[in-house]
């Protein structure tokens, strides 16, 4: 990371491109073609990190806390109260451990995007995005069935309406419950973090290049990287409520299927 | 140092039903789900008529309305 470092400040790629986010094999043997890269490993570090830290601060639950599992019971109460029971209501409880589960994933999927050495979200590869998005359109379709039977079709696609508006209604019920919240959900979370790494690649390398296209820009080249922390710590608030937004919609969702009539 | 009771924290299991706070969302997705899709058909149309955008226009404007009316519809009662 390092080396590549300096030979960025040498002869500095600008503008950075989309081939900036498929980043080389890392496997220590070697070898460009193996599928071991960055994002691979933090998605490793990722599930296990979350795995460790929920075991081992509910080991010994205890009736005072330890800080750790403070901390645990904090983020679970958090989306417990805030977001299952909020927007899902009484039923929410029984869904409380999978949005937990997703929220501190995402955020913690978000977070390598400024945490030093990592610098990259593996979020801000589509693919990511798109399995959880799945999973939650799955699940909402799933309970929509479960709990209307094959009504559900009616429930979702035809609302409270004259007959003969309703061919031109019921299109866009499908479109809008279908299609389009699977998609906005991918690619909300997609974009955010593919749009914030850029921003921070921009500014980086923008900087490395006016100071070395001219010794005299030198002060510019320093706003620049100022401006990188400054970026930094917005994206940070951009991760929260990337991770808070794609909870909550899920929620939201499942809420709309679990629904009685209108 | 009586009466001293523990702190009460709700626990929210016998709250009220919820505000629907994705409505918002839910309103932006029918306005744009109804132009798009029938600023879609009428693009198809279009180009199965021929003409030069009349269909889609038409169709833009009759998605927004419908989307419109679904919105008052959904989330207005």
């Amino acid at each position: 990371m390092t080396g590549r470092t300096i030979v960025l400040a040498s002869e500095v790629p600008f503008p950075p491109s989309v081939e900036d986010f498929y980043l080389p094999s890392i496997v220590p043997w070697g070898g460009h073609d193996y599928w071991f890269t960055k994002i691979t490993l933090l998605l490793w570090i990722t599930v296990a990190m979350l795995i460790i830290f929920f075991l081992v601060a509910y080991r010994k639950p205890k009736l005072v806390p330890t800080k750790r599992q403070w901390l645990a019971e904090s983020i679970y109460g958090f989306v417990r109260n805030n977001i299952a029971v909020d927007m899902i209501g009484k039923e929410g409880v029984r869904f409380a451990p999978y949005l937990t589960t997703l929220f501190c994933f995402i955020f913690v999927m978000n977070l390598w995007g400024i945490v030093p050495m990592a610098q990259i979200s593996p979020n801000s590869h589509i693919a990511f995005p798109i399995i959880l998005a799945l999973i939650s359109w799955v699940m909402f379709i799933y309970l929509g069935f479960k709990k209307h039977g094959i009504g559900y079709i009616k429930f979702a696609l035809v609302p409270p309406a004259p007959w003969f508006i309703l061919p031109i209604l019921v299109p866009i019920e499908f479109f809008s419950n279908f299609i389009v919240r699977p998609f906005s959900l991918a690619i909300r979370l997609f974009a955010n973090m593919f749009a914030g790494h850029m921003l921070l690649l921009v500014f980086t390398l923008g900087g490395f290049a006016m100071i070395n296209a001219n010794a005299l820009l030198t002060p510019i080249s320093i706003l620049s990287w100022l401006m990188t922390i400054a970026l930094t710590f917005l994206d940070f608030a951009v991760i929260a409520l990337q991770a808070y937004v794609f909870t909550v919609l899920t929620a939201s969702y499942i809420q709309g299927s679990l629904a009685e009539s209108h | 140092m009586a009466g001293q009771q523990p702190p009460s924290e709700p626990r929210k299991d016998d709250a009220y039903e919820p505000v629907n706070s994705g409505s918002g969302y839910v309103a932006i997705s029918y306005l744009i789900g109804g132009m798009v899709v029938w600023g879609g058909i009428g693009w198809l149309v279009d180009q199965w008529l021929g003409t030069k955008g009349i269909a889609m226009g038409i169709g833009a404007v009759v998605g927004g309305a419908a989307g419109v009316y679904l919105i008052a519809r959904r989330l207005g009662a």
